[in-house]
């Protein structure tokens, strides 16, 4: 039973995370086209950087203690980028520079809505198995 | 290099020093000497290549003995300030010495070694060198490229070409066969050859001078991958606001506020627009949209009568300045203001920093923009504390207020504090003069930095300005404070980076408050210890400032004082443009993708500059989007910004290229000098952003690619190609060029270098315009002992300069007297043999011997020699534009070895400890180049 509500929370919840990317691609997008400017893109972006990383670690940390080995190792490459990130204390976006990095934030922004899309689909699969398991 | 013994004539043996050369040794007397010496009887030893001339004097140069003394003024009938002999030297060779240059010898080696020089080139060479003797001077720059040395050839060409349009022509040149010459970068870059009818003015102002915008390229390819077949960068180099000398045209203004643009791209009309319909429509020469001719357009306002349409300065000058309308201000022209933020923390007080620097200030309040008298100034000091100065109108007195809390900044007064500078002028003067006193006896250690900052910042946030901080000290308290990191253990390793970033955000952010508050900050720096030079020139960097820095600075030297004072009070004097922004608008087909310089970046396109200093340079790197169709391209710079005396302008500089399908032309169209201007901003972004190992990879990689490409598709290999590496006449100093920023201090390899030279450097490469820039990169090298008459006299365009020799210390003579300079620091070489009478003349001391080494002021004294030779070190420090004052060291050739090496590291076509000479490099680029 647990299994299926795991699940079930975690396809909301990287339908959130998911959301939160698009979000960022958006405001990114933008910053291009001018319709911000950097500055206020980053103070805006900035206020959800480390909560998307927590958020994530969380979800992670759900997996972990509820002993779900694979969902938990799927996220485990995503989580030590962030802590990576954190770290080299380059993870807050700066505003002197996004010109010049735009494009690196770009790529890193949808290779996360990607990952958070695929996230999405194999908890939803994760979710029918638990529940199916569960009726037989 | 091989060992040259077998080769010696009997009596000289050879010895390798430290310097990787050898150093050739007269066993009977002892004397030496750097060139390989020729047999007593013969003018020729068998390597030398027969060049008669040269070598029959340089057969009677080497025979003076060390010790050997010689009546200086020879036989009483040859000229005394000629020229200073060698001591031996025959007096009826003295005429000869005058053209003879010395180390000729080795640089025709160098030439014969290799294999077939391409025709015309060997004489060329020959030419310049005795030219020299009759040069005009500096300033007066030989040809550009393409038209020497075969203009006739060109020509002709020229006249087959399609339209009467002249092509460029590419005139390819063997690197391995003709070494660097000085003389090259004072040449113009390739002329620009607009198709005909593209410029609607025939005024030769027509298009920009390259001292305000030039390109990498003078002929645009039409599509991205022409461009990348020739790996040559294309960019910008822009110095909107450059400084006027004497003699320089004035940038017109147009008074009439009326303002012509056009309505889709919002260039600004100007002379490559075409006029339709009778003159009542004008096509915009960037996207091809018709336009309203504005009704006033040809209206005379002054005289209120009709006026010629073509006499009207945007139409026929590309850099104008327009007088903008209302449409253009967000607020009412804002008045200049300067607060001075003062460190007064013991160190400063004791360097005498503080005294020179409010001495200076007191003496420059006059030269301080102030035409309308709406200037204000503030006045802060700081240690670990503030002290605010408020300054009632019409009192001669003023109040120190102490504010302490420095971890929430407050004003102690709301006003007093930021005056009118005429209006307060009595009590500002008495408040200069005390402010040393007061702090004479402070002893407080530390700095409050960042909260002097905030208090500024707070003060002047209303209306914008100039934040100028002179600082002694790490900021050690409240917010921005700074931990000492330099580690000299991670020096010259790959985490050396690190410490030419910011350390903490708050220079960042803090900056990014003052551009939205159109607050400028200019940073002056002085410490004798860690200061974090890095973390500081954040501020000036994105707030479109500059950063200053006098590395131990100590105003008990009169030559510490006199160069900060100058510089200070040129700043001070400067005028500046306020809350400017700047945008480039290029033809449709190219962008603007990405930007480096002093400024923020508000949007894609537009840079942010609350205060422009003048003299600042920028570079954007150009993409090509789409194929371009049009014979001729247009890049228009627009700052608009507020003069300091309360006018909003709009300064607008147009450049016209035009566009080509031919590789070739790009090749001939280059333009190496921007190229070099272009790379060393790029070499500093990848330092920071990567490693200074890639910034140098990448900086040697990039030569490398242009030189395969060149090879490739300019040159037709076969069995020749392995004895040459082939490059344009106009591109032949890039090698050089680069090897001078490999081993500039802002890139260099080295575990010696300390991180705050480093960054200040970095500073330098990012900011400095190509005038200034070059020399830094390429210093320039005279011989002054043996200088031709004119030179240190006044000519036509001032005084004469001797010829500059190539950077190698072959030309270095025992005897001599040689200046270096790469218009931040002026070294005068005296060699070791240095005849008395020489020391005697220059620097008034009995002997070599008595003469001491380091920063120094040259008096002036009473005999012709000298008087030359200070004329040649004020032209140096007074030629370029900029407000750099260069110290003058004098380094004796057996002087301390840290100036000496110092002194030697400028001559960048030798080898020095890890560092390749200009062979070495060039046979590395060949190796590369022929391996792929
Ligand atoms: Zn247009």
């Amino acid at each position: 039973m647990a299994a299926g509500w795991l699940f079930l929370f975690a396809v909301l919840y990287s339908a959130a995370l998911l959301f939160g990317m698009v979000f960022f691609v958006i405001m990114f997008s933008d910053l291009e086209s001018d319709y911000i400017n950097p500055i206020d893109l980053c103070n805006k972006l900035n206020q959800f950087v480390l909560p998307e990383y927590a958020a994530h670690a969380f979800l992670a940390l759900l997996f972990l203690l509820f002993g779900q080995w694979t969902a938990f190792a799927f996220n485990l490459p995503l989580i030590a980028f962030n802590v990576n990130k954190v770290m080299k204390k380059n993870h807050m976006y700066d505003a002197t520079e996004i010109f010049r990095s735009l494009s690196g934030h770009q790529k890193e922004t949808y290779f996360k809505l990607a990952f958070y899309l695929l996230s999405f689909f194999y908890y939803l699969y994760r979710m029918i198995v638990a529940l199916v398991a569960e009726n037989e | 290099m091989a060992s040259p013994a077998q080769k010696l004539p009997v009596g000289w043996a050879a010895e390798d020093n430290q310097h990787q050369r050898y150093l050739f040794i007269e066993t009977a007397t002892g004397a030496t000497q750097w060139d390989p010496p020729a047999s007593q009887d013969g003018p020729n030893v068998q390597n030398t290549p027969p060049v008669a001339e040269p070598s029959v004097h340089h057969g009677k140069r080497r025979q003076y003995a060390a010790g050997q003394t010689q009546v200086y003024y020879g036989g009483g009938e040859a000229a005394p300030d000629l020229a200073y002999p060698a001591p031996g030297l025959q007096p009826q060779a003295v005429p000869g010495a005058q053209l003879f240059t010395p180390g000729l010898v080795g640089e025709n080696q160098f030439a014969t070694q290799q294999t077939h020089p391409p025709p015309g080139q060997s004489g060329y060479y020959n030419q310049a060198e005795s030219e020299y003797i009759n040069a005009p001077s500096f300033g007066q720059p030989p040809p550009p490229y393409g038209q020497a040395p075969v203009d006739a050839l060109a020509g002709q060409f020229g006249q087959m070409g399609v339209g009467g349009q002249k092509q460029f022509h590419l005139y390819t040149t063997n690197l391995l066969t003709s070494p660097p010459e000085p003389r090259d970068l004072q040449r113009p870059p390739p002329e620009i050859r607009l198709p005909p009818n593209s410029c609607i003015s025939p005024s030769p102002f027509a298009n920009a001078h390259p001292s305000y915008q030039r390109c990498t390229l003078n002929a645009i390819p039409t599509t991205s991958s022409l461009l990348t077949k020739a790996k040559i960068p294309l960019a910008l180099v822009i110095t909107p606001y450059r400084s006027l000398k004497e003699g320089d045209e004035a940038v017109p203004v147009v008074t009439d506020t009326v303002i012509a643009r056009c309505r889709r791209c919002r260039t600004y009309i100007n002379p490559y627009v075409q006029f339709l319909e009778g003159g009542n429509r004008w096509r915009c020469c960037m996207c091809n949209m018709t336009n309203e001719v504005p009704q006033l357009f040809d209206w005379d306002q002054v005289r209120n009568q009709p006026g010629d349409r073509w006499s009207r300065a945007e139409l026929n000058h590309s850099v104008v300045e327009f007088v903008a309308p209302t449409e253009y201000m967000v607020r009412p022209p804002q008045p200049a203001v300067y607060i001075f933020l003062i460190d007064v923390s013991n160190s400063a007080v004791q360097s005498g920093m503080v005294a020179t620097a409010t001495r200076t200030i007191l003496e420059n309040l006059d030269r301080i923009p102030d035409e309308d008298g709406r200037t204000k100034v503030a006045i802060i000091c700081f240690d670990v504390s503030l002290y605010f100065f408020s300054l009632p109108v019409g009192s001669t007195d003023s109040n120190m207020l102490v504010v302490s809390d420095i971890d929430d900044v407050f004003l102690p007064k709301p006003t007093d504090l930021l005056v009118n500078l005429a209006e307060s002028r009595a009590s500002l003067e008495t408040l200069l003069g005390r402010i040393n006193d007061m702090f004479q006896e402070n002893s407080i250690i530390g700095s409050a930095l960042g909260p002097a900052l905030q208090a500024g910042f707070k003060l002047m946030s209303p209306i914008g300005g100039k934040i100028v901080v002179l600082s002694s000290t790490l900021p050690s308290v409240g917010p921005g404070a700074l931990k000492n990191r330099e580690d000299p253990k991670i020096l010259g390793t790959a985490k050396e980076s690190g410490l030419l970033q910011a350390a903490v955000p708050f220079y960042k952010t803090f900056a990014i408050d003052c551009s939205r508050a159109q607050v400028s900050v200019d940073m002056f720096l002085f410490s004798a210890a860690y200061q974090d030079v890095a973390t500081l020139a954040c501020l000036p960097h994105y707030t479109s400032g500059q950063t200053y820095y006098y590395p131990a600075f100590n105003a008990g030297r009169t030559e510490d004082a006199i160069k900060f004072a100058h510089e200070f009070g040129e700043v001070l004097a400067m005028p500046i443009m306020l809350e400017a922004v700047m945008r480039v608008r290029a033809s449709r087909g190219l962008r603007m993708s990405s930007f480096h310089g002093n400024f923020f970046v508000r949007s894609t396109d537009l840079l942010a500059m609350p205060a422009v200093p003048q003299d600042q340079s920028y570079a954007i790197e150009i993409q090509i989007e789409e194929q371009i169709n049009t014979p001729f391209v247009v890049m228009q710079t627009a700052v608009l910004h507020t003069t300091c005396y309360g006018e909003r302008r709009i300064r607008v500089i147009t450049l016209a290229l035009p566009t080509t399908t031919i590789l070739s032309e790009v090749f001939a169209s280059a333009d190496q000098v921007a190229i070099a201007t272009l790379l060393a901003n790029k070499a500093v972004e990848r330092s920071l952003t990567h490693k200074l190992e890639d910034s140098r990879e990448y900086v040697f990689q990039k030569l490398v690619e242009i030189l395969i490409a060149y090879k490739t598709s300019m040159t037709s290999g076969g069995a020749g190609a392995s004895a040459q590496l082939a490059i344009s006449e106009n591109l032949k100093m890039l090698p050089v060029l680069v090897l001078g920023l490999l081993k500039n201090v802002g890139i260099r390899q080295s575990a010696q270098i300390p991180p705050d030279i480093r960054a200040y450097s970095q500073a330098l490469l990012t900011s400095l315009p190509s005038q200034i820039l070059i020399p830094y990169i390429y210093p320039t090298f005279y011989a002054l002992h043996n200088m031709p008459p004119e030179a240190g006299t006044i000519g036509e365009n001032g005084v004469i300069l001797p010829p500059a020799l190539p950077l190698t210390s072959e030309r270095l003579e025992r005897h001599g007297l040689f200046l270096i300079e790469d218009g931040q620091t002026i070294f005068l070489w005296v060699g070791r043999d240095a005849v008395p009478q020489l020391v005697q003349d220059v620097f008034d001391l009995p002997s070599y011997d008595v003469l001491r080494g380091g920063k120094t002021t040259l008096r002036p004294l009473s005999n012709p020699f000298s008087e030359r030779v200070n004329a040649v070190i004020q032209k140096i420090r007074e030629m370029r534009r900029g407000i750099y004052y260069p110290h003058l060291y004098i380094v004796k050739e057996d002087g301390e070895p840290p100036l000496r090496l110092w002194a030697l590291s400028a001559l960048i076509q030798d080898r020095a400890d890890v560092l390749p000479s200009y062979q070495q490099f060039i046979s590395s680029l060949k190796d590369k180049v022929i391996t792929t």
